[in-house]
């Protein structure tokens, strides 16, 4: 009986994986598609058209959908009129603005790969692992360090008034947007083709150059050829990431600078529920896309070996030369960009949370969140359930992603169409917004859902673990898919020879010796979950169960200290902090984030 | 105890067939080698009969039909060809980790059954031990061990050996084949090296591109090679292509071959030095065309007087310490002969051999 258990343990697991997924991802997201096809329960185009048609969303490509014949007609009037200004819409923006974040993000990223791949010097392993850092940092918290870097009070003019200059506004503007993304997107971009160009193998630029290539020739025809699907997954991730950036928009550009994502959480609130269906379907059917696209190059992507050695390193710094030397010159120019760029926001973020707009020190924002936490009015966001309904939804989550993100790693190691299966399973949550999955979880699980003729309700918070879930199983699976696919199979093969039935081998043999890639996986699923704003911030609407990146943005409009961002920056601290925790984690245990 | 049938088994990888219709039959308490080249099949077999593969056709009896029976309730010990030592646990652990699933006899528990067979392998003193740190064969002993300690009714060793250096292999095979006789275990061993093969195992199964070649004890498949693989493959062996001239007296004309590598039949007489025809013991019912399979110590040099004598010259010679390998050409033929004598033979020389040390095999 126990022994027909366990044999059943993975195909039930397997099954209880996908219906969760049905529960916390698919039918909710199909809820809110399918809002935008079906009025009154019959099909039609008719929400889809209008946002097609409307020259708001579309701009010019409205022609397109509105009168297809007319089209080259108007392409000659436009021609005639002198190419006249051209209005692109809310799409052509959010795509105007993606292509620009990850032209910023590659010009970023790329010398930083160059800088870890071909020198040497101290810290260059610190360096590396710091690259994953952006990525557990919550969004909005990052974006409350820009608007202390860049702001009216920020850093930045604080910094330039010394000098009598200023203060120039970076806010609100699109260059502050790119910025932002390129924080979080360059990491991204140096990772991934530093990774590649390690893989090179020093012996064939060696081959190249001894059949008389030119070192140039030998990096165009041997290097060049590795780090290019890099480059192309990486900037395509980016592009997707940045198409359906949410809460650096929301804070840094309001709804003046909007992009489509912004514009559908705008909509919601205005619950105009159709439209902003309408513009998830369009925008899901776009990200699907690119997806494909993503998941293509990387497939190309993986061939390196790991055999043979990677091309020789110089040294970073040699002494006084090394402010002779134009590269490496260039090389520190570099290295202040970054800083800029990088620890800029966050020691913005530190110093803001405890200076006031004058430069002095000061403690009132952190006596603020005190006050927050004491205060009897209702609706008041204290800081304290923030911080344990982030931890308490973050160990929620922890306890559904993990066991989801294994069986996931269990079914797309063993090969097969059930890998693919798995691996499209594994995918579609990257090419959904957090928004559309929040909003499709409201409408399904805390509004209700009836099914034989009972209406199943979860309460929010349920829903918000459901939600954090879904966004963060996928990194469980990442990293323990790898580490399980190159364990040796012989492992499970000698447990199961010695009795122990595919369930044990997988828990007495298997997870024991991945331990770490296991630890680090639920290490960054807890991280996703304590910075998910997304989501979130819907299903957290007028209720008590928002967490710390929820109530970070309810201080930003907080003006009770005065128009400046100090509770906000002293709230950002304490997140900071908590993630920065599970950096730590993470790091030791050589955690992998590339999605 | 019991012994292993394989039926008609038929395995594929992805619609490439790995084994075809296979069958086997190994008695209990029988040491059964299956030894070929690597990628014949052997490994896939000995998968299939622990449960890891299972066959698109034919069954599996181990005692009875284990038709979709998973690993873990065959109670087969499997030894692998890296061990696959769990590195997480010491190495009693290890041993004792089956005897959570299948209770040890009644009155031991598991630390004592576990002890008991560290003793067997000569490797008590290092229970305490991470298998990380110990060599390849004290390795391999620990690994016979666990295999042994839930006291499985078939003991699979795959290529257990072929990670060792080759004076280790020779020592740990007699271990092997030791443990084995006292345990009186019915074992099945997969090695490519047909030398280990021949020494250690009650009956030996060549396979070759997924199929058997020859089954049978280790003196017959040697003498008697079934197919021109079996003759190649275990030993060395001089093989000779031949023409049938009569079946009665039985005598085959062997066949030139041209020194750029193509062949020329021996009807060509005109050429004067070209026929050479040999009676036979038999010959395989009606073939027309044939292999011989002569063993390189059935032929003596320099003896002219042997029924069959041949004028060959001596390409190279080896010492092998006891005797000479020595490498003559002949007709096109280069024919490996091992000659004890006191120095190098070189220059033209007679090779005389037995037609009875014969073996004719059907060409196919």
């Amino acid at each position: 009986m126990v022994r027909w258990a366990e044999r059943a343990a993975l195909p039930v697991a397997v099954a209880a994986t996908l219906a969760t997924m049905a529960v916390v991802f698919y039918y909710p997201v199909g809820t809110v598609l399918a809002e935008a096809v079906l009025v009154a329960g019959r099909p039609t185009a008719g929400p889809i058209l209008d946002v097609l048609t409307d020259p708001f969303y579309t701009g010019v490509a409205h022609h397109l959908f509105a009168n297809p014949l007319g089209v080259p007609g108007g392409i000659l009037d436009w021609i005639a009129s002198g190419f006249s200004a051209v209005s692109v819409g809310l799409f052509g923006f959010t795509a105007y603005q993606a292509g620009l974040s990850t032209v910023a993000s590659v010009a970023l990223g790329l010398p930083g790969a160059y800088v870890l791949a071909r020198f040497e010097f101290r810290g260059l392993r610190t360096l590396r692992s710091l690259t994953i850092l952006p990525f557990v940092l919550p969004s909005i918290m990052v974006a409350v360090g820009f608007v202390a870097m860049f702001g009216r009070t920020g850093l930045l003019n604080d910094f330039l008034g010394l000098f009598g200059v200023g203060p120039v506004n970076v806010l609100f503007t699109l260059p502050a947007i790119i910025i932002a993304h390129a924080f979080y997107n360059a990491p991204l971009v140096t990772r991934l083709v530093t990774t590649a160009w390690e893989s090179v193998d020093r012996r064939q630029v060696e081959s190249a150059r001894a059949m008389g290539a030119s070192p140039f020739q030998a990096f165009r025809d041997v290097v060049v050829p590795t780090l290019l699907p890099a480059l192309l997954t990486a900037a395509v991730l980016t592009f997707i990431f940045t198409f359906m950036s949410f809460p650096i928009v929301l804070a840094l550009g309001g709804l003046e600078l909007a992009t489509v994502e912004v514009w559908i959480y705008a909509r919601v609130q205005s619950l105009d529920m159709t439209e902003a269906a309408a513009l998830a379907t369009i925008e899901t059917a776009l990200s699907l896309g690119l997806t494909y696209l993503y998941l293509r190059y990387e497939a190309r992507q993986r061939s390196a070996s790991g055999a043979g050695r990677s091309l020789p390193r110089t040294a970073l710094v040699s002494g006084w030369k090394t402010l002779k030397d134009p590269l490496r010159l260039a090389l520190l120019g570099y290295g202040l960009v970054v800083t800029l760029v990088f620890v800029g926001p966050l020691l913005s973020l530190l110093i803001e949370s405890v200076t006031t707009p004058n430069g002095e020190f000061t403690t009132a924002y952190y006596e603020f969140l005190f006050a927050q936490q004491a205060a009897t009015a209702v609706g008041t966001t204290r800081p304290l359930p923030a911080i344990v309904n982030s931890l308490v939804f973050g160990a929620g989550s922890l306890l559904l992603a993990v066991p989801m993100g294994i069986v996931v790693a269990v079914v797309a190691t063993r090969g097969g169409r059930g890998s693919r299966v798995g691996e499209a399973l594994l995918s579609a949550p990257l090419a959904v917004s957090g928004v559309i999955v929040g909003l499709g979880l409201l409408q399904t699980a805390v509004f209700g859902t009836v099914l034989f003729g009972y209406r199943f309700t979860a309460a929010g918070p349920l829903a918000i673990v459901f939600a954090h879930a879904a966004a963060a199983y996928p990194f469980v699976t990442r990293n323990v898919a790898p580490a399980l696919g190159s364990l040796n199979s012989r492992f499970r093969d000698a447990a199961r020879s010695l009795g122990a039935s595919r369930l044990r081998a997988l828990i007495e043999i298997e997870l024991p010796l991945i331990a770490a890639a296991v630890i680090a996986g639920a290490a960054f699923a807890f991280a996703i979950s304590i910075g998910e704003f997304d989501s979130t911030v819907l299903l957290a609407e007028g209720l008590d169960s928002y967490t710390m990146p929820v109530a970070l943005e309810r201080y930003i409009g907080n003006r009770s200290l005065g128009p400046n961002l100090g509770p906000a920056t002293a709230m950002g601290t304490v997140l900071l902090f908590i993630t920065g925790l599970s950096f730590v984690a993470i790091d030791r245990l050589g955690g992998r984030w590339e999605p | 105890m019991t012994g292993v049938a394989l039926n008609d088994i038929s395995v594929a990888f992805d619609g490439v067939p790995a084994l075809q219709n296979v069958s086997l039959s190994v008695d209990e308490s029988e040491f059964f080698t299956l030894v070929g080249p690597s990628g014949c099949g052997k490994t896939t077999l000995l998968r299939t009969i622990a449960g890891f593969e299972e066959p698109e056709a034919g069954t599996v009896e181990i005692g009875e039909n284990v038709a979709g029976v998973p690993p873990e309730d065959r109670n087969v010990g499997v030894v692998f060809q890296d061990y696959a030592l769990f590195p997480h646990m010491t190495v009693r652990e290890n041993v004792a980790y089956g005897l959570r699933y299948r209770r040890p006899p009644e009155g031991v528990d598991a630390e004592e059954r576990a002890e008991n067979l560290l003793d067997l392998v000569d490797m008590g003193d290092m229970s305490d031990r991470n298998p990380e740190e110990l060599s390849g064969g004290q390795q391999q002993r620990i690994a016979l061990a666990r295999a042994l300690a839930p006291r499985p009714n078939v003991l699979l060793l795959d290529e257990p050996l072929s990670a060792l250096d080759a004076r280790l292999r020779e020592r740990l095979r007699v271990v092997i084949r030791d443990i084995q006789q006292e345990l009186s275990i019915t074992t099945i061993y997969v090695t490519h090296d047909q030398e280990e093969a021949l020494a250690i195992s009650d009956r030996v199964a060549v396979i070759n591109d997924g199929q058997v070649e020859q089954v049978g004890l280790p003196e017959r498949i040697y003498r008697e090679p079934a197919t021109r693989f079996v003759a190649e493959f275990v030993g060395d062996n001089n093989l000779l292509d031949g023409e049938v001239v009569s079946t009665d007296p039985p005598r085959v004309d062997v066949t030139t071959r041209s020194t750029n590598g193509g062949k020329r039949t021996g009807h060509g007489k005109s050429t004067g030095d070209g026929e050479t025809v040999i009676s036979v013991p038999q010959l395989p019912a009606g073939a027309d065309r044939v292999t011989l399979s002569i063993r390189p110590e059935a032929i003596t040099l320099g003896n002219g007087t042997a029924p069959v004598a041949l004028s060959a010259t001596v390409d190279a010679a080896e010492f092998m310490g006891d005797a000479y390998r020595v490498h003559c050409a002949w007709q096109g033929y280069s024919l490996l002969v091992r000659a004890a004598a006191s120095e190098a033979p070189s220059g033209a020389i007679t090779l005389g051999f037995d037609p009875t040390d014969v073996t004719v095999l059907e060409n196919g």
